[in-house]
């Protein structure tokens, strides 16, 4: 059994329907999902019982009625397993993971500025990437932000304009 | 703590370099003992333009991330689009990223070093690396036709071949790139120039490399055993016997001889490249549309893993293309590196994990019981810096 086996069957037998479509795509690419409850206990799990140590990155990606956000997070620095989870976009709400990988604190925050996501307990969440006269409210990385109104925004020099 | 401390501004305006960041410390007398950071000055919104485009045309968007490792970026792009596509590049163009890749390395320590001198004072060594590196931006120009932004890189292989006389020129330039390192490293080893700025400043410990997701040189002059192209091989590396260079100095110096070691190890992997090198094609024709589909690409930039996540969805645009650089991922071990250290350090250490980093434009000093605000220029914090160690 390959280490990504091992791995899929702990993941398996810990969490069963908790983490769903736990695939191996091809050598060290794992991609599962989960929810927005079960998302720190399988975090925790990875972090400490199968030694997932580095975060690589955190994506978000709007949906339409919906944000994705995918965890990268990887073993040894071989296998990168990506666990994902929706939130709803009215309300787009998620526990921060400082506590479990501190290097998530500026991912969360590019995230927060881009797609409005809040992480719950992230301690910094002050504008990363945008300017600080960007109005409140658009955020860019959304589809339904238009170029056309990003150039505008840009033109007129942010809010204060 | 707050009656005491002084906030001391730093940045934004890096105009020579990609990264202008600006920070924020905290500092109590000579101690740095918080620092706040604040990065996007040059955000130029790339992933959201690559969703509004062509794959192809993201090609020449990836190429422009960076003006250090342009060719890094390109791989982890075209990686990702080959898995999308399920196309396997031809083996001879593997090699050709490989070679491309590891002189891009090379170019990007050796311009770091001469960087790092600077910042410590000693502009004799950063005019003779300089002058040195220019032997490798002469092998890029031979290999590509460009000294940067080489446009090596296409989806489904690579655009130029490499023949034999390019190849004789290019181990010609790797002999005397040799020669000039080892010299370098031969000399920081035992500069008391060199020593007295670097050892034991900037320290970020083994545990701290790994609980705040350092990458690159950075963690592994932490002695952390990572490198992307080992752990996870892409183009020939799983072809090419090479070692991960690891110091365990945790310092400024650690990380300047993890680097000038990488440049030796870089030419021999270039010199196995050009050996191993099989004959054939250079590229295979792709359709430009894609079915939906996500691939994860990783690739070692010169400042540590490099990362996109591309997600198509049947049109010739990406849905999603995310990109993180290695640089955001060593910024929460940069802030711990200076927190507890000197002002007087804060440039090499800044410097220390390679942010694409050349000189910060202005410093702002404020002294929060007064409110008065004083400007520094970069210079002017070199030159307290100097100073400073001078008296000491």
């Amino acid at each position: 059994m390959s280490r990504e086996e091992e791995i899929l069957e702990k993941i398996k037998e810990s969490f069963g329907d908790d983490v769903k479509n736990i695939t191996i795509k091809r050598s060290r690419r794992m991609f599962a999902e989960t929810d927005a409850k079960h998302l720190k206990e399988f975090l925790r799990y990875a972090r400490h019982e199968l030694e997932f140590d580095h975060l690589s990155a955190i994506t978000g990606e709007d949906l339409g009625d919906e944000i994705e956000l995918i965890y990268h997070i990887a073993y040894q620095n071989a296998i990168e397993l990506s666990i994902k989870i929706k939130v709803p976009k009215e309300d787009p709400r998620i526990a921060t993971i400082v506590d479990l990988y501190p290097s998530a604190g500026i991912y969360e925050r590019e995230v927060h500025d881009l797609l409005g996501v809040v992480f719950d307990g992230n301690p910094d969440l002050s504008p990363l990437l945008l300017p600080d006269n960007w109005p409140k409210g658009v955020y860019p990385l959304r589809k339904d932000v238009s170029l056309e109104e990003i150039r505008e925004i840009l033109e007129k020099g942010g809010e204060k304009g | 703590m707050s009656g005491s401390t002084i906030k001391v501004i730093i940045g934004p305006q890096h105009p020579a370099l990609k990264e202008p960041e600006r920070f924020i410390l905290e500092t109590e007398g000579e101690y740095v003992v918080d620092v706040k950071v604040r990065i996007g000055y040059i955000h130029r919104g790339i992933e959201k333009a690559m969703e509004n485009r062509t794959y192809l045309q993201g090609l020449y968007l990836s190429e422009r991330v960076c003006g250090i490792c342009s060719d890094a970026h390109t791989t982890c792009y075209v990686q990702g689009v080959e898995e999308l596509l399920g196309v396997e590049p031809p083996p001879r163009s593997r090699f050709i990223r490989v070679v491309v890749a590891e002189l891009e390395r090379i170019h990007s320590h050796l311009l770091w070093l001469g960087i790092a001198a600077h910042e410590i004072g000693f502009d004799t060594l950063f005019m003779y690396v300089w002058r040195d590196r220019e032997v490798v931006m002469d092998l890029l120009e031979i290999v590509s036709g460009n000294r940067v932004n080489y446009a090596t890189n296409t989806i489904g292989g690579v655009r130029r071949d490499l023949n034999g006389e390019r190849i004789q020129k290019i181990l010609k330039g790797l002999k005397v790139l040799e020669d000039r390192t080892k010299e370098y490293l031969r000399m920081i080893e035992r500069e008391q120039t060199v020593l007295k700025r670097t050892v034991d400043v900037g320290i970020l410990s083994r545990s701290d490399a790994i609980k705040y997701g350092a990458v690159g040189p950075t963690v592994r002059a932490s002695g952390v055993k990572r490198d992307v192209r080992a752990d996870d091989p892409y183009a020939a590396y799983d072809e090419i016997p090479f070692n991960v260079i690891v110091e365990d100095g945790c310092d400024c110096l650690a990380r300047i001889m993890v680097r000038g070691r990488e440049v030796l190890e870089s030419i021999q992997i270039i010199r196995e490249a050009l050996k191993r090198m099989p004959e054939g094609e250079i590229r295979v024709r792709v359709k430009p549309r894609i079915p939906p589909a996500e691939a994860l690409s990783r690739v070692e930039a010169p400042r540590g893993e490099l990362l996109y996540f591309i997600r198509s969805n049947g049109t010739d645009n990406p849905e999603r293309c995310k990109i993180r650089t290695p640089t955001l991922a060593n910024i929460p071990s940069l802030c711990k590196m200076l927190v507890g250290g000197y002002i007087a350090d804060v440039p090499i250490v800044l410097a220390g994990i390679d942010p694409c980093f050349a000189c910060m434009d202005r410093v702002l000093v404020i002294d929060r019981e007064k409110g008065e605000a004083k400007v520094w220029t970069l210079d002017m914090l070199r030159r307290y810096g100097r100073e400073w160690y001078r008296k000491r």
